[in-house]
């Protein structure tokens, strides 16, 4: 009896040393892997704090310890890039592509998912096969559009669509409101049939239902959907280069290609203003990770 | 006056018919209860008079008006979901709010039927509430709630007690009762829980495969069903099936099967027929008896196999020359497995069913 308790006793010492013990594997596997993703990151941070001149003297260049850091590439590149107007620029087009986005896609993902409707699956699929393709494929045809589209006065300086904010924000927005559809239709579809017909009941009209009943109930969603929206049109750099003429008018990311010249380029400043163009996202990363994680796994299950 | 009736109706979704032919004559202030199992067309009966479904053929009308082709929101309907379905980001006083503010009620108004409301149904306290706060019981008078201040002419329900649990359901059916008769208004209530059904309605409506089968006052469906399905689904246990065969002649016709016998009930001799006719002979648990009976009886003889003990009465499922019986008898007999039993029904219980097309006899003429 009692050797029986003695074994058991020892068999549950031995289960929690090798719990233990892969708990450690686990945490030293997850430590490699932070810091292989964080290299870049961590290395362009290093980079920017070093004078040019020492990585010019130095044989092994960027992978060389340092003599002195300093916060100089920093004032140099804020000095010089005309960063206000390009973090300006990006944000004349951030901000209402994934406005545009989210309402465009909200509303057609409503209809989707609550209406009975005879395009209801043909609709869906083509917006999840525009999501498939490329931009690079259509960026000749669209460039060619884009110089025929007339826009009036307020909305264009030239009369184009070309080499103007509202070509960028619709680009982004036409681009992302396939995936945004996808991805809120499932989410509504999680939601009670029932609670759309007590509204229809109740008297709301369509428009009602939209925005009174179903646009409160997948705020989380909404939410997910701008950080990840905001990520990945601030960090565009195809459609600013393909679709701007006038350098003064394309977002910040271009501005890290101003500063890589055809013969010389300085990595120290352009680290720098990388890690300086980084900071938005990663202060919205961090106040939003919730939702930016949530996002990753939207319409995937039942919520 | 608010009356609803169904004329010729009937709902198709593709091949499938949900509902088929109906008519029904809900009246004024009645608390009219659709009953059947699943997929029998109650609920999208219910839905059509909400306007939820289109009909595919028929008429249907709310008091004299014609509303087949009326929105939801134009048939003064007010419908409390299974689900309850109420608006989760909106807080009770809201969700109690939303159909008036929407039929722009004056604010005074709103703010007076609410409060009525609340106070009807016990929710004052938790007016500022979001639903999520609240327990199931509370959600569901909240769902009354919503549909009572619209003060609407008909209220539907559709099987809004399904999700409670069993002390409360037996409350709430009170309550939903007790509303009934302070507003005085028509009710239409779906269950396929036959006890809600014979302990609400005014009159019950009995559905099976998208076809009415009987409408009736409990009473009336429990004493007399039309048919084989309505004597099975109305009575809890279910009533006892036993297939029959006519024997003798003039005074002495009897019905026998075996381990039974069946005198000729009086009700049943002139629809009988001739010696050799087959039958389905019905009797319910609760009238069976164990021991001496007066009057003309028809005697079961059967062996007890399982006995559930229910304080006053026993549940005794006995096996009759092969056929399972259910019988409810009083305690006292303490009835064990394995005993044979003499059971004992009153004739005037017995009901007989032609087994081709599964009416009551006395009914036959009435149906052909």
């Amino acid at each position: 009896m009692s050797g029986g308790m003695l074994m058991a006793g020892q068999r549950t010492t031995h289960n929690r040393a090798r719990r233990r013990l892969s708990r450690i594997g686990l945490y030293i596997f997850l430590t490699v892997l932070a810091f292989i993703f964080l290299w870049p990151m961590l290395y362009a941070l290093y980079t920017s704090l070093r004078p040019y001149g020492e990585l010019v003297a130095n044989a092994n260049g960027a992978f060389s310890l340092p003599k002195t850091l300093s916060l100089n590439n920093y004032f140099e590149v804020w000095n010089n890039s005309n960063l206000v107007q390009y973090f300006w620029n990006t944000g004349v087009i951030t901000i209402p592509a994934v406005l545009l986005t989210l309402w465009i896609s909200s509303m057609l993902a409503f209809a989707i998912s609550r209406y009975k409707w005879r395009f209801n699956l043909i609709v869906l699929m083509i917006f999840t096969a525009g999501n498939l393709l490329p931009p690079q494929v259509i960026i000749v045809p669209l460039y060619r559009l884009y110089l025929l589209i007339p826009v009036p006065a307020p909305l264009s300086d030239n009369g184009l669509m070309y080499d103007q904010f509202i070509g960028l924000i619709l680009i982004h927005t036409t681009f992302q409101t396939g995936f945004c559809t996808f991805v809120l239709s499932n989410y509504m579809k999680t939601l009670s049939m029932e609670l759309v017909e007590a509204a229809m009941i109740d008297g709301a009209g369509v428009f009602t239902i939209y925005l009174r009943v179903v646009l409160p109930l997948v705020r989380p969603a909404l939410a997910a959907l701008a950080t990840l929206l905001f990520v990945w049109i601030y960090n565009d750099f195809f459609w600013a280069l393909m679709l701007f003429k006038s350098g003064g008018k394309r977002p910040i990311t271009a501005a890290l290609n101003n500063l890589s010249g055809t013969f010389f380029t300085d990595p120290t400043q352009l680290a720098a203003l990388s890690v300086i163009a980084a900071v938005p996202t990663i202060v919205l990363y961090l106040i939003l990770q919730r939702y930016f994680i949530s996002g990753l796994t939207l319409g995937s299950a039942k919520g | 006056m608010a009356t609803v009736t169904f004329e010729n109706v009937t709902k198709r979704f593709g091949d499938v018919i949900a509902v088929d032919d109906l008519n029904l004559d809900i009246r004024d202030a009645e608390f009219m209860v659709l009953v059947g199992p699943s997929g029998c067309g109650k609920t999208t009966s219910l839905r059509m008079i909400a306007g939820l479904e289109e009909i595919t053929s028929g008429t249907m009308r709310i008091g004299e008006r014609i509303i087949n082709d009326i929105p939801p929101k134009d048939r003064d309907i007010a419908m409390v979901f299974q689900s309850y379905a109420l608006y989760p980001h909106m807080t009770i006083r809201d969700n109690l709010a939303f159909g008036l503010k929407l039929r722009h009620v004056p604010k005074v108004q709103i703010e007076a039927r609410v409060k009525e409301a609340a106070a009807i149904l016990d929710l004052t306290r938790y007016i500022d509430r979001k639903p999520r706060e609240l327990s199931g019981g509370q959600r569901q008078r909240v769902a009354l709630g919503r549909a009572i201040v619209r003060e609407p002419a008909v209220f539907l329900m559709d099987e809004p007690l399904s999700n409670l649990d069993a002390k409360l359901r037996v409350e709430t059916r009170a309550n939903i009762l007790r509303l009934h008769q302070r507003l005085n208004t028509t009710f239409v209530y779906v269950t396929h829980d036959q006890i809600e059904a014979m302990t609400m309605g005014s009159r019950i409506a009995v559905m099976n495969e998208g076809r009415l089968q009987q409408v009736g006052t409990p009473q009336e469906l429990y004493d007399r069903p039309i048919n084989r399905f309505v004597a099975g689904f109305i009575g809890s246990p279910a009533m006892n099936f036993i297939s029959v065969e006519v024997g003798g002649s003039g005074d002495g016709i009897t019905l026998t099967a075996p381990n039974v016998t069946i005198p000729i009930p009086p009700q049943f001799r002139e629809s009988i027929g001739g010696p050799g006719r087959t039958l389905i002979a019905g009797y319910r648990p609760e009238h069976l008896v164990l021991g001496p009976l007066g009057g003309s009886t028809a005697v079961v003889n059967a062996k007890a196999e399982v006995v559930e003990y229910l304080g006053n009465e026993e549940l005794i499922h006995a096996s009759c020359a092969d056929r399972d019986i259910v019988a409810i008898v009083d305690s006292a007999y303490r009835v064990r497995p394995g005993d044979m039993l003499e059971l004992r029904v009153p004739l005037e219980k017995i009901q007989l069913f032609d087994p081709d097309t599964n009416f009551a006899l006395s009914f036959g003429a009435v149906i052909a």
